[in-house]
């Protein structure tokens, strides 16, 4: 499900780009009202996880937003993958994907499942993309609730991206 | 008349079997199976005449002769008996279809097993239809002597001999106090008819009733396996072939009821509330510990065994509460609550036999009794798995079963305690009623576990994963399944039968406030409770519908993708990762340590730390309670008096010639004064 | 028990607004940082590149790539240059491609994708 948009609607400059913002509007559809997210540990340090236990607090609250945390793969409509995806975890996190029904989404969070942090050694992979389809990727160490918010309402389309936008030059777009 | 008519043909037939049996079991072969249609045979024979004797007025005793040895055979067909000989005959068909594929080997012993099994059913088809003390003594001692031998049929470990030996010792000290019991009421009424003496029942003194009526409840609650007499059950059953088993829970055990029952509510009808209340509290009692016992249990017998006592716990405390009700002038709730027992008594019959010989089956085709040692089996004998949930659905009580018919009229009687007018009475049936609660929530959770742990999961070993169901018998099974859809479905048909049984013994007419409509069943009182058997299970069929309808609406619309099952990602899950039996109990057992005093014993195989130290066995066991602090203590007393009495058989010929002088002299002195 | 339902009757509500209205703890986070292409020479190219823990600052030639997925907002490359680095004060900075979060920043004034 990787699409590649730039902008808040659906821009038809090329066949492509249509059939994405078609995919990305029955995602809405589909999800956008009540979402299932099952949370993946894939060798994190924890952090990650403590700012994510922080979104079902009464300040960020996920389940105004119609998301809600289940254990059961087989019950999940997104896969939240922390952690820099250790080599002795990658058989399960395959087995955890699987097991999710169709359509299901990937979200990779913080620096570690994003390839930062780790090389790819003996050990872990270095990120999560070798192992698994990556749909929406979420920066930051940890990335705050209110980041992983922002992710979780881009994955099921209901607010735009703004990274791809940003330039990080002071006096830029940024 | 019919109904002795049918009951003669039957044990004719039961002659013959067992006749057969002796000459051909040695064998095998098509003419022990011709031996095993004759039981079934007799079986259908006795079916018939029971509901007969159901439909009918009791006939009168019949005298057919007898000898001056073991005094006149009285024969009588009573309503009541006619419920249990229904019993008897659904029993012994389903055990004789599961016979000839039974896998017991061509050999004398199977030979004398053959007989001693047909003459059983004889005996007990005489308990039942005995019309006097005499033949009903003779026949019930008959009865106990050939289960002994039933139970014997492979003795060749110490374990089979001493089952067999604790059922004959219980059995034995039973007969002993139910020959007081019928001693005490053939002299208060000076008959030996049982007829008579239930005519002459308000002649026998108040203290001499309670007497007879307590001896009885011991007598037969030996039998039956009330708490605490109850510790054969769990030595016999497992030890004893399958049928064997099957018998003794479905057949043997409510035998005991039938002689509580006769005591109860035909010889000594009308007692003072509290026997009645003991009773249900024995009851109460028995059905809680019985399926507490049960929780704690790996091998399949011994846990189905548990699951009889907890049966007749309940039968009985129906039992109890009809009498309490009487003495408080509820006859309608009396007559209610012994039509319920006595349904409950023809579910369990069924269902308890259906699963021991599935125990049968499954012992035969995975060579283990160890429900940790099993497992898939439902996948590996489909048929074997279908049978056995049918079995497990109605013990469990779980609707649209004949268990939860059954167990919603016990309860629904329980539940009008409050019109006895006594709060102390009212609230002790409310306690009963509450332990049958907790009882119901345990067997549900102790037959998930009964079911699911052998049945469902994947095979724990290479023993069970070679299970066949090829060469296994389905009839004898498949019909017991069968009847118990059709007690459930039928109940109303069922019911009607034994309103007319329960009328004739108790004189209460139920039929208005039983069945008003064609289907809907109400428990003695119109502004109480109700509901339909029947309807209910068509509900429950036509709403099971609506899943498939839809899986077959939505299955176009969308591929599916066939993935492992979900087992929480691990790399290689083997099957002994699965629950296991004890640790799917380990709740109860912890909760209930009080009642187990486990005893826990670990050893290491070093002194390394968890994970490494090799090796670790771990062995828990259950007291013994009954064993330890009643029986043994009984046991040595008994010894210590034996002992004692000792020296008075010193083996001294002057010595005896002294004892016979003193007798003739004391004789003499009496017969003087 | 009723202390703390009435303490959270009158504290009212807290949850956040978000993504409705704008959350004012989002100034607290630390965030990616923002650069001044034109403070950035190669010599303090290279320090930053070096100094950073996660590899989310690379050197190509004369254009700096930055990987915004990659950084853990520490803070380093702004201790070494403070005149060239600040923070950008972005969270919301999830993207469907990963291509999205790599930042090539011309060492000698325009931005480039």
């Amino acid at each position: 499900m990787s699409t590649s948009t730039t902008g808040a609607g659906p821009v038809a400059a090329n066949p492509e780009q249509a059939a994405a913002a078609e995919l990305r509007s029955a995602v809405a559809r589909q999800f956008g009202r009540s979402l299932h997210i099952r949370t993946l540990d894939t060798g994190s340090c924890a952090a990650c996880e403590q700012e994510i236990r922080m979104l079902a607090a009464p300040h960020y609250d996920l389940h105004r937003l119609g998301f809600f945390f289940t254990p059961a793969p087989r019950h999940a409509d997104l896969l939240l993958v922390t952690g820099p995806m250790l080599r002795a975890f990658a058989a399960a996190a395959r087995k955890t994907y699987d097991a999710m029904p169709g359509p299901k989404l990937v979200v990779a969070t913080g620096a570690c499942a994003l390839g930062g942090v780790y090389q790819p050694d003996a050990f872990s992979y270095g990120s999560v993309e070798p192992v698994l389809p990556v749909d929406v990727w979420i920066p930051g160490c940890p990335p705050s609730p209110l980041a992983l918010l922002q992710g979780l309402l881009v994955a099921v389309g209901r607010l735009a991206e703004k990274a791809p936008a940003l330039s990080f030059v002071v006096g830029g777009s940024s | 008349m019919t109904a002795l008519i049918l009951f003669a043909v039957a044990a004719g037939a039961w002659a013959a079997a067992a006749l057969a049996g002796l000459l051909t079991g040695a064998a095998g072969g098509a003419a022990a199976r011709a031996g095993c249609g004759l039981s079934v045979l007799g079986g259908a024979a006795a079916l018939a005449g029971g509901i007969a004797a159901l439909l009918t007025a009791d006939s009168a005793v019949l005298s057919p002769g007898g000898s001056i040895v073991a005094g006149t055979l009285q024969l009588q067909a009573t309503s009541l008996s006619g419920v249990f000989a229904v019993l008897l005959g659904v029993v012994a068909i389903g055990i004789g279809l599961y016979l000839p594929r039974s896998g017991k080997e061509a050999s004398p012993g199977t030979a004398v097993y053959l007989c001693a099994y047909n003459l059983a059913l004889m005996a007990s088809l005489a308990v039942l239809a005995a019309g006097g003390v005499v033949t009903f003594l003779v026949a019930w001692e008959s009865m106990a002597l050939l289960c002994y031998v039933l139970i014997l049929h492979r003795p060749r470990s110490r374990e089979v001999a001493g089952g067999a030996f604790w059922f004959l010792a219980l059995s034995e000290i039973g007969f002993v106090l139910i020959v007081a019991a019928f001693a005490i009421l053939s002299t208060q009424t000076h008959t030996m008819d049982l007829g008579m003496m239930a005519a002459r029942a308000h002649l026998v003194p108040g203290a001499w009733r309670d007497a007879a009526y307590l001896l009885a409840l011991a007598g037969f609650g030996f039998k039956a396996g009330l708490v605490p007499l109850h510790v054969w059950l769990p030595a016999a059953h497992p030890v004893a072939p399958a049928d064997g088993s099957a018998f003794l829970s479905g057949l043997i055990t409510k035998l005991g009821v039938y002689g509580i029952a006769l005591f109860g509510f035909r010889l000594l009808p009308g007692g003072p509330a509290w026997t009645g209340v003991l009773t249900m509290g024995v009851g109460a009692l028995t059905a809680a510990i019985g399926i507490l016992y049960a929780l704690g249990e790996r091998d399949i017998k011994r846990f189905l065994a548990f699951s009889t006592i907890e049966n007749i716990g309940i039968i009985v405390t129906a039992l109890g509460a009809a009498m309490t009700f009487l003495a408080y002038g509820q006859r309608a709730l009396w007559a209610f609550l012994l039509l319920a027992g006595l349904y409950h008594v023809l579910n369990h019959g069924c269902y308890k036999t259906l699963l021991f010989l599935e125990a049968g089956v499954t012992e035969h085709a995975a060579g283990t009794r160890d429900m940790d040692r099993l497992g898939g089996l439902a996948r590996l004998m489909p048929r074997a798995g279908v049978i056995a949930f049918v079995g497990t659905l109605g013990i469990a009580a779980l609707p649209p079963l004949n268990g939860f018919v059954s167990e919603w009229l016990i309860f629904q009687g329980l539940f009008q305690g409050f019109r006895t007018g006594s709060h102390l009475v009212a609230i002790l049936i409310v306690l009963a009623a509450g332990t049958l609660g907790l009882t119901g929530g345990l067997a549900i959770y102790a037959f998930v576990r009964g079911y699911g742990i052998p049945y469902l999961g994947m095979p724990r070993t290479r023993q069970a994963a070679a299970a066949s169901e090829r060469g296994q018998p389905v009839a004898g099974p498949a019909l017991l399944a069968t009847a118990c859809v059709a007690l459930a479905v039928g109940a109303p048909v069922l019911l009607v039968g034994l309103a007319t049984a329960v009328r004739r013994a108790t004189g209460v007419v139920l039929r208005p406030v039983l069945l008003p409509g064609k289907l809907t069943v109400i428990p003695a009182h119109l502004n109480f409770a109700g509901f339909s058997p029947t309807y209910l299970a068509v509900f429950l069929a036509a709403v099971s519908v609506v899943p498939v309808l839809i899986y077959l609406a939505g299955r176009p619309r969308a591929d599916s993708v066939v993935v492992p099952v979900w087992d929480g990602g691990m790399l290689a899950f083997r099957p002994r990762m699965q629950y296991s039996a004890m640790t799917f109990s380990a709740p109860t057992r912890v909760t209930f340590d009080a009642l187990y005093r486990p005893s826990v014993s670990v050893q290491r195989a070093s002194d390394d730390p968890a994970g490494r130290s090799g090796p670790v066995h771990y062995e828990t066991a259950a007291t013994p309670v009954f064993e330890r602090y009643l029986y043994r203590p009984a046991i040595r007393a008994v010894e210590w008096l034996a002992d004692f009495v000792r020296p008075l058989q010193s083996g001294d010929v002057n010595l005896y010639l002294l004892y016979v002088f003193v007798a003739v002299l004391v004789a003499y002195l009496i017969a003087a004064l | 028990m009723p202390l703390w339902f009435i303490r959270g009757l009158r504290r009212g509500v807290v949850t956040t607004r978000y993504p409705a209205r704008p959350d004012p703890s989002a100034s607290a986070v630390p965030t990616p940082p923002a650069f001044r292409p034109e403070a950035i020479t190669s010599g303090v190219g290279d320090g930053m590149v070096a100094i950073c823990p996660s590899r989310a600052l690379a050197r190509d030639g004369d254009t700096l790539i930055f990987d915004a997925g990659a950084c853990t907002a520490c803070g380093r490359c702004r201790e070494h240059a403070p005149a060239a680095v600040t923070a950008s004060g972005e969270f919301e900075l999830a993207a469907t491609e990963r291509s999205g979060l790599v930042k090539r920043i011309q060492l000698a004034g325009e931005v480039s994708q």
